[in-house]
């Protein structure tokens, strides 16, 4: 079924009637563009791997749901294309040009996709909770101590992690929820990953926070978020580690060294936009780390 | 609500489009503004895959392919310069079929009127 139809059975009927007629005479459309030029767009389909997703990402004005109907035989040309351009392309669509809260029809349609994209239960509100947004500017955190004693010497296993991730330096105070064990030895690779792959959110900016400040507390701890960056489609699976930052930054949410190298988001002038949501996942089955 | 984004990047063919009529006639409806951006966003579709229908079939074989990348690479000039030099009165072909595509919409809006 067509996303426009997404949630319609209980809209006005005149909406419905032009929704739905509006939407199946563009997927005629689009099944007439393909029948008959479908050699072109497999041409198109091949060769747009050769191109930068940053030029993708504003310019691929050649809808996704068209070249994801071509017939079998595209079928590898169509994996060639990263799943990010359509990622990419997918939410362009549907994100405003500012960054800010979505709306709730939005934030249904970014839900959508990214559910589509990455095969995950992704939600802006889970068990009730919400954050203030899931849509905010990332900002550069430290690395935090994972148990008592820990320090960037501790902290960094190999050189390479030691020559990429040094620089960001320790965080002088712990994380919003204390240190992630209780020594070094009690350290497994579960509380090794949480501190890689962690994020900081107003979480005393969720709405009905300070109504029911425990649940809310212990509701956050650890959670994990779906972080994608909408303008090169790079996702990664973080656990809220950390509350902030404070509001007058004008950022949202802050992301460890690691999250933010990986998603490609900086600091400073060049703060920027992530996507945020819930992964609803009660059996712990959705591992950390990066969405390749 | 903002609304930008509903034409955010700007099409070559944006010069010949003219939608305030439909844009009108969904302002008169009663509808909330997701729906109108909704139903808003389905029009600008619909024009642009007309669009491309009528390009791609006044188009040779190559020439769809240049097309295609010129698109792809959103250059204005590249897309026109080609075009107006391997189809006749583009133009005119292409202002035609937003304006055949319009009256279908407009009718649909009539009809959808009628259940109000």
């Amino acid at each position: 079924m067509c996303y426009y139809f997404y949630r319609m059975d209980f809209k006005k009927p005149h909406y419905r009637h032009l929704a739905e007629k509006w939407a199946k005479r563009n997927e005629n459309y689009i099944q007439k563009l393909i029948n008959e030029h479908k050699e072109a767009f497999e041409w198109l389909a091949q060769n747009t791997k050769k191109l930068a997703i940053s030029s993708l990402a504003g310019l691929f004005i050649i809808s996704s749901p068209l070249i994801a109907k071509l017939t079998p035989t595209t079928v590898s040309a169509e994996k060639s294309i990263d799943r990010n351009v359509f990622l990419v392309s997918d939410l362009s669509h549907v994100l405003p040009d500012e960054v800010g809260p979505l709306s709730e029809f939005r934030e249904k349609e970014v839900e959508e996709i990214l559910e589509r994209t990455f095969k995950l239960k992704i939600k802006a509100q889970l068990n009730g909770i919400r954050l203030n947004t899931t849509y905010g500017k990332i900002g550069a955190e430290q690395h935090l101590s994972r148990y008592p004693g820990d320090n960037i010497v501790t902290h960094l296993d190999s050189e390479e992690e030691a020559k990429e991730y040094w620089s960001a330096g320790m965080a002088p105070g712990l994380g919003g929820w204390g240190y992630f064990a209780d020594s070094q030895s009690e350290t497994t690779e579960k509380e090794k990953m949480r501190e890689k792959y962690y994020i900081a959110v107003q979480a005393f900016l969720a709405p009905g926070f300070n109504e029911d400040r425990q649940r809310y507390l212990d509701f956050f701890k650890f959670r994990k978020m779906l972080v994608v960056n909408p303008h090169n489609g790079k996702a990664v699976v973080a656990v809220i580690g950390d509350a902030g930052p404070a509001a007058w930054t004008g950022k949202q949410l802050g992301g460890s060294p690691e999250v933010m190298k990986y998603l490609q988001r900086y600091d400073g002038r060049q703060v920027r936009g992530v996507l945020y949501f819930f992964i609803d996942d009660p059996n712990d089955e959705v591992p950390l780390g990066p969405l390749e | 609500m903002n609304y930008n984004n509903i034409m955010k990047k700007k099409r070559f063919y944006a010069h010949l489009v003219e939608t305030s009529s439909i844009t009108v006639e969904l302002a008169d409806m009663e509808l909330s503004q997701e729906e109108r951006l909704h139903l808003l966003n389905l029009v600008n579709s619909n024009i642009h895959n007309s669009v491309l229908e009528t390009v791609l079939s006044n188009l040779a074989s190559e020439d769809k392919k240049i097309f295609l990348a010129n698109l792809h690479s959103n250059d204005h000039d590249k897309i026109w310069s080609h075009l107006k030099s391997k189809i006749e009165n583009i133009e005119e072909k292409i202002k035609e079929s937003i304006e055949d595509l319009k009256k279908e919409l407009q009718k649909d809006i009539a009809e959808a009127k009628k259940a109000i």
